[in-house]
């Protein structure tokens, strides 16, 4: 095409500029294409390295005592820290703590969720289902404190519920700044997860299935227990692990509603740093808390494989 | 009640329950950030629109959620990239140690949140950079980044590998292969990625708590903040802004994407 | 020495011009003579929130921002927080988040001689001043003290119908169960727990043992921990009978038309000082004005009406108590006020009081 008998015409602007691309994205020479995934995968890796060498400086932080003169960790290597933090009776309380709230959330969370995406996905109205959708979603954008401070309003000693407990002339009841007000505020923080971790799952089991099983005479306690649930196993674990790990790793919910008195490991270590400007002991709890999370994973995955978080699919 | 009847009890009374407890703290909010009085109580004292003009003429408030949409831009525009090809990468290109990538590249979420802000905090103090607003934004695109690939994986993995084969024997060139095919396709999943990057971003507390101070405060710290000193009125109003953008948010998913997306099996 | 080496040599010529511009910029406006005075759009004090911030704010920042123009922002990060996040930022050699801290002295005084703190001789408002202002073991000003105040044992009397508590043991009486507050690091309640254990002031810092059997036994009655604000809403809203806090919380919640009283028991209380520092690191001019915010913070009028707001005795000489406080034991001015009250050596609140704080979370967190 010379532009000499059609001087008016031109290839589209977008065509032209691909062309252009192609030329410069052709000097990749082409041995080295076999090159070009992990050319994709640095920005990602480079971000994530952040965090990693975060992490590397705080097991540094954690083999350091600070030396109460100056205010300034030592520059000898120690194990003090972690043997502070593992022989301290309260450190064994907050964690004994926090796991024991991550087992309860986890339960009274999958309890209340397996039936929310039950019906989600299985509503034959399209309407019931966007409802049901917008009120996971809506709660899930709206961030932690938010949803703290709501929980304040209503649990707090002139809230919403004493309101109306005080209004019957019962004496008004300390609902807020203890563990059961930290757990509700979790099960409520962590059921958008658990549902949209288990929906999927929900939906990968055929109604046919369902509908054999109550051909087969099962009533539908039945079906759920020995057809639904087992099959729903993957998304049951991954959903489980998340919010056992979310859980476990919380600062806000205790922090906001625990009132100073329930704390949870994120907690101790926020103080270890700041509060009683350690932070060699802030940072030997963190890297408890980290191989803490990691062993559980791992061990529930071994007992009862990834469910659906890793994806073994995807190769091309 | 193990009859049909029975079933849709027993299933609708804990979906009631769960939509109670899901958006009763929302409810109460709105209903609190109408009182005309001065503390929060119920029933509120009155009802007036006063918490909302006085949060308008409050210049930290306008300051601090100026910082959080800049921090939430930043984390967005650098999460879209960076998140889309790592996707990519990993569910079509033939890369070796995948699994180990993968593993790598799910440590925001294994890493507890509380020790990647310290570590973050550490980081950016060392390389002096701490204290300034971007890198906020950076912070935060590092612990969601899974967010983002998880979001572009999905439709990748129910793309069509025979298309791409497909425009490459019409002739196409790779990169026209790949802007004009595979980034169309997986379109919704980078929108929805993308709104959620912006969305945690915009909520995100934890982190920020360690890589911000009074200078830089952004709302989600200063709602904390506040919420430790004194709660008054005002405090739900701010949240106010916080629902209404995530109605927004969610309207915006629903109208992209669809939120029937979330539903569908790998 | 070696920071020096980096000096540019200036040779007669510049220094002459320099010398004229810095005499001719004098002339044109005499209240400046120096460039590095440039008014910055704000600074940011650290401060606590409820009665004391509000004190602040009308005694002091609303004065100097009238006086100047430079608004004044004041940040509620707890004090305890904000120590090691200044010091990274002057290690590090960053800006520090904050332009002036209002502290405790014995936080103030750890920070001062981990060497963060800018020196404070210079201003001139500090002649004069009660001897209170001045920090004790530290040469100079690097913080200035700027009024005196008492951990009171406040309470509510009706729930003490035959009068105020006499024992701090009051505290671990069953009948008050879930009905006491103290502050979430024991600040202000250390030293006293000793005595109310069973130790004596000898006891301290070296056997702090009875005061943390006194902790074990009231961790039992399940108080409430919080800081300044809290307290002030708990009275307000009913849900403590007695606490140990500063008289401002106390008042604040008074003041509000809540029935609210306070003593002293026979055990005593502890007196103690607060006071400002200006962090290291600040760009010149904002230093310059943060050191004018301290020294606007020592004037007459500062110290009457940001003391008379908190109810507490100003550091400034000659300035009467507010109405309601005349002879009250909160407003300690004369010697044998100050008998009754227990004061702990700077030295040793210095050595110590982290200590005791992180055994006073050791003990309320298990």
């Amino acid at each position: 095409m010379s532009s000499s008998d059609t001087p008016s015409f031109q290839y589209p602007l977008s065509w032209r500029i691909l062309d252009r691309a192609e030329s410069v994205a052709g000097l990749w020479p082409g041995r080295w294409s076999s090159l070009t995934g992990y050319l994709f995968l640095v920005p990602a890796l480079l971000l994530v390295f952040v965090l990693v060498i975060g992490l590397v400086y705080i097991f540094d932080y954690s083999l350091h005592e600070l030396d109460l003169s100056t205010y300034r960790l030592k520059d000898a290597f120690s194990l003090v820290n972690y043997q502070a933090a593992l022989k301290s009776v309260t450190y064994r309380i907050v964690v004994l703590r926090s796991l024991g709230a991550s087992a309860i959330v986890t339960l009274i969370t999958m309890v209340l969720a397996f039936p929310y995406a039950y019906v989600m996905v299985r509503t034959r109205s399209s309407f019931t289902r966007k409802f049901l959708l917008i009120s996971l979603f809506l709660p899930f954008f709206i961030g932690q404190v938010v949803r703290a401070y709501g929980w304040l309003i209503i649990l707090g000693k002139e809230g919403l519920l004493n309101t109306f407990i005080t209004s019957l002339g019962l004496p008004p009841v300390k609902l807020i700044y203890n563990y059961p007000a930290v757990i509700l505020g979790l099960v409520q923080y962590m059921l958008p997860f658990a549902v949209l971790l288990l929906a999927p799952a929900v939906t990968s089991i055929s109604e046919d299935i369902e509908l054999a099983s109550e051909g087969l005479g099962a009533n539908w306690v039945q079906t759920f227990r020995h057809v639904v649930l087992p099959l729903a196993r993957p998304g049951l674990i991954g959903a489980g692990v998340v919010v056992f790990t979310l859980t476990l790793t919380d600062f806000a919910m205790p922090e906001i509603l625990g009132g100073g008195t329930t704390d949870f490991i994120a907690n101790s270590i926020y103080d270890g740093f700041f509060q009683i400007s350690n932070p060699g002991l802030g940072a030997a709890l963190s890297m408890i808390l980290v191989t803490l999370g990691s062993v559980i994973v791992t061990v529930v995955f071994f007992l009862a494989g990834t469910g659906t978080l890793v994806s073994t699919e995807g190769t091309p | 009640m193990t009859g049909a009847r029975g079933k849709t009890i027993v299933l609708w009374s804990i979906v009631w329950f769960n939509l109670i407890a899901l958006s009763l703290p929302t409810i109460i909010i709105l209903g609190a950030s109408f009182t005309s009085g001065d503390i929060v109580r119920f029933p509120p004292d009155g009802l007036s629109l006063k918490w909302y003009a006085r949060l308008w003429l409050l210049d930290d408030f306008k300051d601090a959620f100026l910082r959080t949409l800049y921090v939430s831009v930043i984390c967005t525009i650098v999460s879209i990239p960076a998140g889309t090809l790592a996707a990519l990468a990993l569910t079509r290109y033939r890369i070796r140690f995948r699994t180990a990538i993968q593993v790598y590249l799910l440590l925001p979420f294994t890493i507890p949140l509380v020790v990647s802000g310290l570590g973050m905090m550490i980081v950016f103090g060392e390389v002096r950079i701490l204290g300034q607003l971007w890198p906020v934004g950076i912070g935060l695109c590092c612990i969601n980044l899974p967010f983002m690939m998880w979001a572009v994986s999905a439709t990748v993995n129910a793309l069509d590998n025979n298309l791409e084969n497909a425009a490459a024997n019409c002739g196409a060139p790779p990169l026209q292969a790949f802007l004009t095919v595979t980034l169309p396709a997986v379109m919704p999943g980078v929108i929805t990625g993308a709104l959620l990057m912006f969305i945690l971003a915009f909520n995100e507390f934890l982190v920020s708590l360690f890589l911000t101070d009074a200078r830089i405060v952004t709302l989600p710290v200063s709602i904390y903040n506040s919420i430790r000193s004194v709660i008054t009125p005002d405090l739900a109003a701010v949240s106010v802004v916080y629902i209404v953008i995530a109605l927004f948010a969610v309207w915006l998913l629903d109208r992209l994407v669809g939120l029937e997306l979330f539903l569908k099996s790998k | 020495m070696r920071k020096f080496d980096n000096v540019p040599k200036i040779n007669r010529r510049q220094f002459l011009t320099g010398t004229a511009a810095v005499v001719g910029s004098a002339l044109v406006c005499p209240g400046l003579v120096f460039a590095d005075q440039k008014k910055p759009k704000e600074i940011i004090v650290r401060a606590w929130g409820g009665a004391w911030g509000d004190a602040l704010k009308a005694g002091v920042a609303d004065g100097f921002t009238a006086a100047t123009g430079i608004n004044v922002r004041m940040d509620f990060t707890e004090d305890n927080e904000i120590k090691p996040k200044i010091w990274a930022a002057v290690d590090q050699g960053r800006i520090p988040p904050i332009h002036v801290n209002w502290d405790t002295t014995t936080n103030a005084t750890i920070s001062a001689l981990r060497g963060v703190t800018v020196d404070l001789s210079d201003l001139s408002n500090l002649k004069g001043l009660l001897p209170l202002a001045k920090p004790i073991g530290l040469d100079g000003y690097p913080l200035v003290n700027t009024y005196a105040y008492v951990y009171v044992c406040a309470y509510r009397p009706e729930a003490f119908p035959d009068g105020p508590p006499k024992s701090w043991n009051v505290l671990i009486d069953p009948r008050f169960k879930g009905r006491v507050a103290l502050y979430d690091d024991g600040i202000g309640f250390n030293p006293i727990a000793v005595l109310v254990g069973g130790g004596k002031l000898e006891d301290i810092p070296d056997h702090m043992e009875p005061g943390y059997e006194f902790y074990r036994k009231l961790k039992k009655n399940e108080p409430l921990l919080g800081e300044d604000a809290d307290f002030t809403t708990w009275f307000q809203n009913g849900e403590i009978d007695v606490a140990c806090t500063i008289s401002v919380n106390a008042r604040a919640a008074k003041e509000k038309g809540i029935s609210v009283a306070w003593t002293v028991p026979e055990e005593g209380c502890k007196v103690d000082t607060d006071g400002l520092w200006v962090p290291k690191g600040l760009p010149p001019n904002e230093e310059y004005w943060a050191k004018q915010f301290v020294n606007f913070a020592l004037t007459r009028d500062a110290q009457k009406k940001w003391c008379s707001m908190l109810g507490l005795p100003p550091v400034y000489p000659g300035i009467e108590p507010p109405a309601d406080l005349v002879g009250d034991i909160s407003y300690p001015t004369k010697p044998e006020d100050f008998k009754k009250l227990i004061r702990i050596p700077s030295k040793v609140l210095v050595e110590n009081q982290p200590k005791w704080f992180a055994k006073f979370s050791e003990i309320f967190q298990g």
